[in-house]
């Protein structure tokens, strides 16, 4: 288990003053790797976690879910923080061969980069799992990931017939070169090539930035063009699309597809009447990463491929959506965290209001 | 000449590789305070006339350009509701702009900027509905202010060079942060808040009214004031600014001070603006702040740039990111064409200073 974070004070002007006091903790924290053990086993299983790593709120929930996954096995989980960086990422692996666990659960932040150093894992007899991305090799033991293609087609379906299949669609993309983005895209322009008479306004790159998605939502909405629908790729720019909405004096919003949902872009919807589509698409499938690479450390066989899309808190979720909004929750906690993380945990995660 | 002398002249200190810059006097040998200080600025009409004019204008005249060929192409881009956007925008960036320009001008370079202007969102947000805004926003100011003077007294007193101090110092409050947070930042922006930069007189948002009024004074203090001209002659050589009496120290201190608060403050607009807690606020503004200075003439080298120049800068390179996205170019086109347009500004900027000073 990841070593604890400092105890803050509660009080907020505290709490602020305390971000340059603890900066010096933050670096060391941020820096290097740590490890700790779990709770005690009588077969103490070890599995590296070489995690995406304290960079935004995905990632904090990826790892408090793998975190108590490991516990609840009696896993021995040893953490690397990839610090949200490909290049930051990339030593963090031969650093986790080098502690010889049963397994290593892997985020991949660089397709390519990361593609050399899986294989001389496998070379030496540790079992490797990816989680969320992948490699450009087949040599691995499993690959846990949404099938992001298929599970946009039928958010864009529902978006062009809510357009009626005409009129022009503003475009909000995400991350060039990301695998992800490419697969969003792939499914959504697979739908949108069947109907030609939604004209498609590419607004640009977010870079999975809410503040850039808004900025430029803002501009293309400016820019006098009526939209009868909205596509984001990432929740980020779905997020950014809605505020660009609210904010102008546009009424009725035209319907926002795209994905992932959050308790924020829920909130959005419901307060400003915006009918959204969205991915479910919680960061807890490093549950079904952890338990796979137990399986895998203890010689059992496990898939190739787990597609996790088709898991039931991974569908796509569609109007009415207060359904799915909690109240109680902050904006960062992604749909389906809470299903397996309780109130207790969120809390300490800033997710409990 | 006494100090006093010396920091009332109207001087301008050229580089020790300056060919002799227009209205300046060149140094031959070891200078002194007299031989820095030129004893008459002529006219920018009587410069132009001579061919002397320094470089400043040239920005704005590339943003008359802009502004003219963009009439033509994309006329779209005057509707009220896209300038009133792209005031919007511009108030942040023209903020962050400014700061960066005051650093520049003392051979600085700032690459904190963005994550203080991320911290100042997560203060509002966290003392959102536990304490006054008002407290929340001159909490913000004070971590700018804070977080410069550390800059400045890394790069002048530790004599770190800027890019690593600035970079480090960046590292620092990002790492503050995310251990704070643990990646997941609480609560909401404050409603009250969000009139800054939503609403104005007319379609000029008050954010744009005080960003102007800060480039006003800096403006005045840059051009008149004894500051001023303290910020220009450490900037152009500080080792003749240092025999001329001043303190090179104080000098940069303040500049990296400034830029802070001015972060901070371009940090609480956009805030205000974006209306969600998004930790990455900041995230584009380091380089973008750099560019639009260097755009609006700015040099690395410093001593050599100014407000308007800056300003310009800054708006020029919004609208073309304006333009692309209200054109719905490619993304990936978008970048190029915005990539070209600033390789040729900037090569203009060149071609005509070196013309300039030959």
């Amino acid at each position: 288990m990841i070593g604890k974070y400092p105890q803050i004070g509660r009080r907020p002007v505290a709490r602020a003053l305390a971000l340059g006091a603890i900066s010096a903790i933050g670096l060391a924290a941020c820096g290097g790797t740590s490890s700790s053990s779990s709770a005690t086993s009588a077969k103490r299983v070890t599995i590296a976690f070489i995690s995406q790593g304290t960079s935004n709120s995905w990632a904090a929930q990826l790892d408090a879910v793998a975190r108590k996954t490991a516990n609840q096995l009696g896993v021995k989980l040893v953490y690397f923080n990839g610090q949200g960086n490909a290049t930051t990422q990339l030593p963090e692996i031969p650093a986790a061969i080098a502690e010889h666990p049963d397994v290593i659960v892997l985020v991949p932040l660089g397709e390519a980069a990361d593609t050399g150093p899986v294989e001389r894992a496998m070379a030496a007899g540790i079992k490797v799992v990816l989680l969320d991305s992948t490699v450009n090799t087949t040599n691995y033991t499993s690959l846990i990931n949404p099938d992001a293609a298929t599970a946009a087609v039928p958010l864009a379906e529902w978006l062009a017939k809510k357009m009626n299949y005409k009129g022009n669609l503003l475009y909000a993309g995400g991350l060039p070169g990301n695998a992800t983005t490419i697969l969003y895209d792939k499914g959504f322009h697979s739908v949108m090539n069947k109907y030609p008479n939604i004209h498609i306004v590419n607004a640009g790159n977010t870079n999975y930035s809410i503040s850039t998605a808004k900025q430029l939502a803002a501009t293309a909405i400016a820019s006098g063009r009526k939209f009868t629908g909205a596509w984001g790729v990432g929740g980020e720019a779905v997020t950014g699309i809605m505020l660009a909405y609210a904010d102008s004096s546009i009424r009725p919003i035209p319907p926002v597809a795209g994905a992932a949902a959050t308790n924020g872009t829920l909130r959005l919807a419901v307060q400003d009447n915006i009918q959204a589509a969205m991915l479910q698409f919680p960061p807890t499938d490093s549950q079904v990463a952890i338990q796979t690479a137990y399986k895998a450390a203890l010689g059992q066989t496990v898939p190739k491929y787990i597609n996790i899309s088709t898991l039931p808190q991974y569908g796509d979720i569609f109007p009415p959506l207060n359904k799915y909004y909690k109240p109680q929750y902050s904006d960062d906690m992604y749909v389906g965290t809470n299903n397996v993380l309780t109130d207790s945990e969120l809390s300490s995660l800033h997710l409990l209001k | 000449m006494s100090r006093d002398r010396f920091l009332s002249e109207p001087a301008r200190i050229p580089k020790a590789e300056d060919a002799g810059g227009a209205g300046s006097a060149r140094i031959t040998g070891v200078p002194g305070p007299a031989e820095v200080a030129a004893p008459h600025r002529p006219s920018l009409a009587d410069r132009v006339r001579r061919g002397r004019a320094r470089v400043h204008p040239l920005p704005v005249a590339l943003a008359a350009l802009t502004v003219a060929l963009v009439a033509v192409f994309e006329p779209r881009f005057y509707r009220p509701a896209n300038l009133h956007v792209l005031m919007q925008q511009w108030s942040v960036l023209g903020l962050v702009t400014l700061g960066q320009l005051l650093v520049l001008l003392v051979a600085g370079i700032d690459l904190s900027v963005g994550a203080v202007m991320n911290a100042t969102l997560i203060i509002i947000a966290l003392m959102n509905g536990h304490s006054l805004l008002v407290v929340s926003l001159l909490l913000c100011l004070a971590l700018g202010a804070l977080v410069g003077v550390t800059n400045g007294v890394l790069v002048s007193v530790r004599e770190v060079p800027p890019f690593a101090a600035t970079l480090g110092m960046l590292a620092v409050i990002q790492g503050a942060i995310l251990v704070y947070t643990k990646g997941i930042p609480a609560g909401n922006i404050p409603p009250s808040l969000r009139p800054v930069a939503l609403s104005g007189v007319g379609i000029v948002p008050y954010s744009l009214i005080m960003c102007l009024g800060v480039a006003a004074l800096l403006l005045f203090a840059l051009r008149r004031g004894t500051y001023g001209r303290k910020i220009y002659a450490v900037g152009r050589s500080p080792e003749v600014a240092r025999r001329a009496g001043i303190s090179t120290i104080y000098v940069r201190v303040s500049a990296y001070m400034a830029c802070g608060v001015l972060a901070a403050a371009a940090g609480i607009i956009l805030s205000a603006y974006v209306g969600y807690v998004d930790p990455e606020i900041g995230g584009n503004y380091n380089l973008e702040s750099i560019a639009a200075a260097v755009l609006g003439g700015v040099a690395f080298t410093g001593g050599e740039g100014g407000v308007t120049g800056a300003l310009a800068g800054s708006l020029f390179l919004l609208a073309l990111l304006n333009v692309a996205t209200i054109s719905s170019l490619n993304p990936f086109t978008q970048l190029i064409v915005q990539g070209v347009v600033m390789l040729i500004a900037v090569f203009l900027f060149q071609f005509l200073k070196k013309r300039t000073r030959t």
